[in-house]
Parts: structure tokens; C-alpha cells; sequence
């Protein structure tokens, strides 16, 4: 009998030193991903949830950080295939431009990233906040290493227009 | 490292740290106990479709539910469901009493509208989405229920956490069914917890319009009377 009960503990012990380890780079990824605070932390919390119930698979994950971010943005597709289905949407569920004080974010950030493709989004999230590597990401995008160096190359550069078209901006009197 | 090497460090650099203060709300145990619930949701659901096809047959073979009719139940085919979450019976009466934890309900949201839809009673649950006929001008009250629904649905709270709610299957006009829409926790954070749902009786059958933009917040004494 105290075994059983030990197990369990033990168990949420782990998956809760996870979560809060884990779930801030989590969510950050998704918010580079989606580009709406909102649906990030719905998407993440959905991810964790799924990743509790099955938390004797996700513990021996080799990247259980990349699992969450990948079943958060699978999740999300899965979402948007399900609502086309049942409902027919009026457009809001996909916000288009948060006011800063709603999200803590610069909307001017946020805007370049919008303005990235899917893809390049994904290698970011990836890459810089999930630290993993070039093959790391391919594993977890399912594409080619090259592609992700690609990928990565470009965002960087447009990226890198916006930051510097920003400071510009501000220079002038 | 090269220049290019260094520039782009630097753009990801900048990147990171502009979201280095963005954390989820929620906390392990509430992610842990939305899991559970979930694991419970899929039992009751389970459950739920046992009593309502043994409450169909009973019905059906005492003679007291046409097989076409409606699906309103009396005391031989009533429904009767207990979770940690909420109960569900059906009264002499014709009505479906139901009591729901406020703490607990949108975690077994599916689990109540399989138990609702057992009892004869016509109910859409989402959690976060607020949906409405084609001809529905949206129009709500400040506490988030739309008209018509308190000829449905009545609700009374208790000492406790717990609602009660009688609903009223015989007064649900032909061809509509009830919508609830809780909101969800970032949604009730954003209108400081009122209102916690929107109701509205919706058609059956076509196609309805939803939206994620939560009602407006509803500023109100904390435990005020319940809806309806």
C-alpha cells in the first residue's frame, strides 16, 4: 500500500519540476510560433495536460521541451481543422494586432515576426528557444538540416531589416 | 566567428531577451488537475452514454418514450449521474436538476454536456468560444445571458462553491438548444472573473458563428446572486 501511494508522488513531483523548469522556454517557442499570447498559453496548457496524462511516455522523451512545443503546435492545427468542421468563424479567433499592455510584448516585435513564414518561425522557436541544435531541429520540424540553416538565415535577415529600419526610426528627430 | 556569425547571434540575442518576462499563468497543479479531470471527463462520458441508452430501452419498452419523441424522461427513465464535478437527476417533474462545482466545472465540461444531453436536455458546452445563431443579434445581459434563457435554465447558489441549476426541457423552444460558453482562465482574467459564461439558446442544425472575444467585464459584489 505505501508503495502505491509513493508512486504517484513521486510522479507529480517530476512533472511538476518539469513544468516549472520547462514551461516558460515552452510557451516563449509557441509565442514565437503562433505570434498571439493568448493562444500560446492555451496551446502550451493543452500540451502539458496531454504530455500529465501520458507523463510515463513524456518522461523518458529524449527532448520532452521539443515534445511539448510539437504536440502544442499540432494541437493548435488540430484546433483550426476542427472549428472549420463545426463552425462557421467570424475571423477573431485569430487576432491580429495586440495592444503592447495586453501582452507585455513589443508590437512592433511581434509584428516582424508575424510577418515570417511558418517555417522560419518554427526553425526560431526551435533554435534559440529551446537551444536545440541544426540536426536537433530537423528531428523536430521533420525537414532536411539544410532547410533549417536556410530557414534560420532568412528569418535572421528579416529580422535583422526590422530591428535596424526600428533603430533607424527612432534616430530621426 | 564572423562578423555575419556575430550579427546574427546578436538579432537572436535580442529576440530572447525581449521575451525573457513571458511565463504561463497557470501552475503545475492546475495543469495536473485539468489532466485528471480529463482522465475523469472521458469516464463519465463513457458512463453517460451507458445510462442514456439504458434510460432510451427502459423508456421504450414501458412504453413511456415514443422511439421518435421527445427526449424528455420521468422517473423510470431518468438519468441520475455523480462526479466529483457536478450531478445530474432528473426530477418527477420533467426537469433535469443539476449541481456543478465552480471550482471544477469547464475542467469536465464535455463530461456535463454528455450528462445534460442524457437527461433530455439540448446543451452546447465550449470552454472559450461564444457562439450564436445566424439571426441572433448577440444581444446579452450585463452577466452574460442572452434571452430566453431563463425560461430554460434557472440557477439558485448554495452555501458552498456549489450552483444549482434546474433546467426545464418541456420549455426549450422546437428546434433550439442551449449554449454555454465558459470562459477560460486567461478570459476571466481579463474581465476580472464576471462574467464566468455566456449563455444563449441557439438553433439546432445550422451553423453558428463563434468568436474567442470573451463578453465585456461585469462588475458586480462578489457573491451576488446567481444567473437567472
Amino acid at each position: 500500500m505505501r508503495r502505491s501511494k509513493r508512486v504517484p508522488d513521486v510522479k507529480q513531483r517530476e512533472f511538476a519540476e518539469f513544468y516549472r523548469s520547462d514551461q516558460a522556454a515552452c510557451l516563449r517557442a509557441v509565442l514565437v510560433s503562433v505570434g498571439d499570447r493568448q493562444l500560446a498559453e492555451d496551446l502550451v496548457a493543452e500540451a502539458f495536460t496531454r504530455a500529465w496524462t501520458s507523463w510515463h511516455k513524456v518522461a523518458c522523451h529524449p527532448a520532452p521541451r521539443a515534445w511539448i512545443v510539437r504536440t502544442a503546435l499540432n494541437a493548435r492545427v488540430s484546433w483550426w481543422r476542427r472549428q472549420r468542421r463545426e463552425v462557421a468563424w467570424d475571423g477573431t479567433h485569430e487576432v491580429e494586432a495586440l495592444a503592447a499592455g495586453d501582452t507585455g510584448l513589443d508590437p512592433a516585435l511581434l509584428a516582424a515576426l508575424r510577418r515570417l513564414p511558418r517555417r522560419q518561425r518554427e526553425v526560431i522557436a526551435c533554435r534559440v528557444f529551446l537551444d536545440l541544435d541544426t540536426g536537433g531541429t530537423a528531428r523536430v520540424l521533420g525537414i532536411a538540416a539544410g532547410t533549417v540553416t536556410a530557414h534560420l538565415s532568412r528569418a535572421v535577415a528579416s529580422l535583422r531589416a526590422h530591428l535596424v529600419n526600428a533603430e533607424d526610426l527612432e534616430a530621426r528627430p | 566567428m564572423s562578423d555575419r556569425e556575430t550579427d546574427a547571434s546578436a538579432v537572436l540575442d535580442t529576440l530572447k531577451d525581449s521575451l525573457n518576462h513571458i511565463g504561463m499563468h497557470a501552475s503545475a497543479e492546475q495543469i495536473m488537475a485539468a489532466g485528471r479531470a480529463r482522465r475523469r471527463r472521458r469516464l463519465a462520458g463513457t458512463a453517460a452514454a451507458v445510462v442514456a441508452g439504458a434510460a432510451v430501452v427502459t423508456g421504450v419498452t414501458l412504453g413511456l418514450i415514443p422511439p421518435t419523441g421527445p427526449a424528455t424522461t420521468n422517473a423510470a427513465g431518468g438519468v441520475h449521474i455523480r462526479t466529483v464535478a457536478y450531478t445530474v437527476d432528473s426530477q418527477n417533474d420533467g426537469t433535469v436538476r443539476v449541481t456543478w462545482d465552480k471550482r471544477r466545472y469547464f475542467e469536465d465540461h464535455q463530461g456535463l454536456q454528455g450528462a445534460l444531453r442524457a437527461a433530455g436536455f439540448p446543451v452546447l458546452i465550449k470552454v472559450g468560444e461564444f457562439c450564436r445563431g445566424p439571426r441572433d443579434a448577440g444581444t446579452l445581459s450585463p452577466s452574460g445571458v442572452g434571452p430566453g434563457v431563463e425560461k430554460v435554465m434557472k440557477g439558485q447558489r448554495g452555501s458552498d462553491a456549489n450552483v444549482t441549476f434546474v433546467f426545464s426541457p418541456a420549455a426549450m423552444p422546437d428546434g433550439k438548444q442551449l449554449f454555454i460558453g465558459y470562459l477560460s482562465p486567461a478570459q476571466l482574467t481579463a474581465v476580472g472573473g464576471n462574467p464566468g459564461s455566456v449563455e444563449r439558446l441557439v438553433p439546432t442544425g445550422e451553423p453558428l458563428t463563434c468568436t474567442t472575444e470573451p463578453p465585456p467585464a461585469h462588475l458586480r459584489s462578489p457573491g451576488g446572486p446567481p444567473k437567472n
